[in-house]
């Protein structure tokens, strides 16, 4: 029989799941029936005993252990300590039609960002009609002189783009982020489908589930569409800081799985405006570089002069048109969060539509009215550095102490364009296998997405990095900040039209299957006979 | 393929056979110490397993004395001797990192297995499992690593160099086993040779170089000084053989195919020279200069190395 509801969940895993009804369960509705499209993963589960899950927890840890998904954990370097990024068993489900809104949101979020991006290098028309104040562009550490008339491929800036967005108890989802610098994570959704595959393997069969795996072959594609004019075959390459970068992993698991090779700065160098890299064979021409460096470090020439990672010259060659970089240098001027509050309004500028993704409600503290604001109402808020990422330098108002919130005060009256806050978002809980206790509890978690844009070509992938606040209680997400994730499950259930077709190609197909079977099962049986 | 990316291939085949060498030497030396005639010394056993990882002057720096205990982790799994066994069982997991995309997904796996197995020995299991047991840790796991280079990998520059990292570095290793095993003979007694004592040393030797069966096979007789030699340096269908090597360097370098000209200085031209002569050679020729005549194959093989490295694996 299968429970329908939290309390009718045997065997004592859910035992202690506390809703609480200030925050929007994914799992569970307040009164704790089960949400149709998890029924089918909590009959699953049911059949488990605590050791049980314990186990395969375990089994999915080794898996990530074997396959190098590890961190090092650089304070305790002498025995070379490395953990896995931690990854939680009990996959977030997004059904196929909430899922269908928010696809349609992000495509047009990053568009407009895009067409933003174009102006501000270009034009900068939105500026000039007053949509977006022109201060704020040309403080931001992130806009670069040095892309004013630059040109790419296309005319696309952030070819990915990493929408973070969160469920509030209001049922809606809200973008509480744009990434459009360098955005990571990809590997890990892509490595958490493949130990999820593995550890709960017949979990799959009871859904149709989109599949995840073509996103190294949809970024390919994205990174040869926007080779530079005249090349019909591009040489194209990941760059990266070195194996040392926390992210090094991502880095030579996208590579690869696209076929390309992984460069460092010292593997490149530029001549006549042309990047070269250096192989055993001599110099060979690179076009398309998908960068994993920030801006700054990218050529010393032109940015950071202490830069040793970057490759001097590339910005000269960039700017003739000789490589392409993905993303664009300078997108960062965008993804600022003071910009942030501006998207809704440029969608209506650059594209005549309504947003479909709610905005969370943003203050910035350089104006004297929101300042005030935040000043009085620091409880209530979540202050954010606008050009930080990683969860750094952000204050939980509703968790920080007097003294803290006191020294935020003057940090922020100290230099108020660099900070904006926003209301306290209820970030959805979902339930999270809690290794010490061996049983679940809900955990707020937030879902980061990625698209990509190339020359006449646009992918958002269907599914994402579901990432969990592991401390109790806790809002930050972030995987320096004790985060961890989920493999996310965008379902393909569509009762009219898709399913129909589907189930009719898979009966065609097992037709076909099963006569060369048959023959082939007869013939054994036969011989097995005489 | 990036000459970054060349260096660490070339890099990581010779730390896995380094690795290897250096264990099976250690255990070698240490087990059949146990019940050597004449009741070896210990301390000739431990000089002998210092000497050849090349740590002798290192150990002296940092101990007062001989002691087994502090010889063994000091060889094996002292992560601050950057000659250990651990660190170049690290070094071949950096490396391996370093060309994740060029590498199969098995192989990878296979030596961030050996890596963690490694790492995760404990002094205090050393001592009471003793050398045996890490040695045929590092043993089996090299085998395995070899296993997947050679089946998972396609025959392109990645496996090639991997290859000849493998191949350069057994030549040199065999000749390191070689030397050290010579300074250890000559350093027996004048009366006591061609006694069982000297026989021990040629058996030891070979088993150091993992050749002993198949020598019996091949020669049907016991190990002495002639047919030792002959096996370990000249036999050209044995693969742990010096002459071996050399040639298998040499096709290596030619199927990798630089782009340069086969003249005087080019290691093509390096490689063939040093595996040619070795066919022409019998085991009479190094009569007299042995010593010499290893000592002029080592320098070959580190200028060869070197060349290599600066024309082609530099960036």
């Amino acid at each position: 029989m299968e429970a329908s509801t939290l309390a009718a969940v045997p065997n004592g895993v859910f035992s202690d799941y506390e809703l609480n009804p200030k925050f929007l369960d994914e799992v569970f509705d307040n009164h704790g029936n089960i949400n149709y499209h998890y029924e089918k993963v909590l009959a699953q589960f049911a059949q488990y005993l605590p050791e049980n899950f314990k186990e395969l927890n375990e089994h999915a840890k080794l898996s990530f252990f074997n396959q190098g998904v590890t961190f090092a954990v650089y304070s305790d370097k002498a025995k070379g300590v490395e953990r896995i990024f931690p990854f939680d068993l009990f996959p977030r489900i997004i059904p196929a039609e909430e899922w269908a809104q928010l696809e349609k949101g992000i495509l047009q979020r990053n568009l407009a960002l895009n067409q933003f991006i174009f102006d501000i290098y270009h034009k900068k028309q939105i500026l000039k009609d007053g949509i977006v104040p022109a201060e704020l562009i040309f403080t931001s550490k992130h806009y670069l002189k040095a892309m004013m008339d630059v040109n790419p491929v296309g005319g696309i800036y952030n070819h990915i783009s990493g929408t973070d967005l969160i469920k509030h108890s209001d049922g809606q989802y809200y973008v509480l982020e744009d990434n459009v610098r360098t955005p990571s994570g990809i590997s890990y959704v892509l490595s958490n489908r493949e130990t999820m595959k593995r550890t709960l393997f017949s979990l799959f069969r009871k859904f149709n589930i989109q599949a995840v795996q073509d996103y190294p072959q949809q970024l390919l594609a994205t990174m040869q569409s926007v080779a530079p004019e005249g090349v019909d075959m591009p040489t194209c390459a990941v760059l990266t800081p070195g194996m040392y970068n926390s992210a090094y992993f991502e880095h030579a698991f996208l590579a690869l799985n696209m076929g390309l090779p992984l460069v460092e700065g010292r593997d490149l160098y530029v001549e006549k405006n042309f990047v070269y890299m250096k192989t055993i064979y001599g110099p060979k021409r690179v076009d398309v570089l998908y960068r994993r460096i920030d801006d700054d470090y990218l050529d010393p020439l032109s940015f950071n002069p202490d830069s040793v990672l970057g490759i001097p010259g590339i910005m000269g060659a960039y700017r003739e048109g000789n490589i392409s970089l993905l993303n664009a240098p300078g997108t960062g001027a965008s993804d600022d969060k003071a910009v942030y509050s501006y998207v809704p309004a440029m969608i209506k500028y650059y594209l005549g539509e309504e947003p479909i993704l709610n905005n969370v409600h943003t203050y910035r503290c350089e104006i004297e009215s929101d300042y005030k604001y935040v000043m009085e109402n620091m409880e209530k808020l979540v202050i954010k550095p606008v050009d930080e990422s990683g969860g750094y330098g952000i204050l939980v108002g509703c968790k920080a102490t007097k003294e803290q919130i006191s020294e935020f005060k003057q940090i922020i009256t100290a230099n108020r364009r660099k900070y904006i806050a926003q209301p306290t978002m209820a970030l959805s809980t979902h339930a999270t296998f809690i290794d010490d206790d061996n049983h679940f509890e809900p955990r707020h978690i937030d879902l980061r997405t990625y698209s990509l844009l190339g020359k006449d070509r646009q992918f958002v992938l269907k599914g994402g990095l579901s990432r969990v606040a592991l401390v109790k209680g806790s809002l930050v997400v972030n995987s320096s900040q004790g985060g961890g994730s989920k493999d996310t499950w965008v379902l393909d259930d569509n009762p009219t039209s898709h399913q129909n077709g589907s189930f009719q190609s898979q009966s065609q197909s097992q037709g076909g299957q099963s006569q060369s079977q048959s023959q082939g099962g007869l013939s054994q049986s036969q011989t097995q006979g005489g | 393929m990036l000459s970054r990316i060349g260096n660490s291939l070339f890099w990581m085949g010779r730390y896995i056979e380094r690795a290897e060498h250096i264990a099976r030497y250690t255990k070698v030396q240490y087990v059949s110490s146990l019940d050597a005639p004449l009741a070896q010394s210990k301390d000739f056993v431990l000089e002998s397993i210092l000497s050849m990882a090349g740590v002798y002057y290192k150990y002296f720096g940092l101990y007062p004395q001989l002691n087994e205990e502090d010889v063994i982790n000091f060889v094996t799994l002292e992560e601050t001797n950057p000659f250990s066994i651990l660190s170049y069982i690290s070094g071949i997991r950096e490396n391996a990192r370093g060309t994740r995309d060029c590498i199969s997904l098995e192989l990878w796996e296979a030596i961030n297995q050996c890596y963690h197995r490694v790492n995760s020995y404990s002094a205090a299991r050393l001592q009471s499992e003793g050398v045996f047991r890490i040695a045929k840790l590092v043993e089996e796991s090299t085998s395995v690593i070899k296993g997947y280079i050679d089946n998972t990998l396609i025959r392109n520059e990645v496996w090639m160099l991997i290859s000849l990292g493998i191949h350069l570095e057994r030549a040199i290793q065999v000749s390191l086993i070689l030397l050290t095993k010579i300074r250890d003979i000559d350093k027996i007694d004048k009366e006591k040779l061609g006694g069982p004592v000297e026989n021990y040393q040629w058996t030891t030797m070979l088993k150091s170089a993992e050749s002993f069966d198949m020598f019996k096979r091949y020669y049907a007789a016991n190990p002495n000084r002639r047919n030792t030699l002959e096996f370990l340096i000249f036999n050209p269908a044995f693969p742990k053989s010096i002459s071996f090597n050399l040639n298998y360097i040499h096709k290596s370098i030619r199927d990798i195919a630089f782009h340069e000209k086969k003249e005087a200085g080019s290691i093509n031209f390096m490689a063939g020279k040093m595996a040619n002569s070795f066919k022409y050679m019998t085991i009479e020729d190094t009569e007299g200069g042995l010593t010499e005549f290893l000592n002029k194959t080592l320098k070959d093989l580190y200028d060869l190395a070197n060349v290599l490295e600066e024309k082609y694996l530099n960036f």
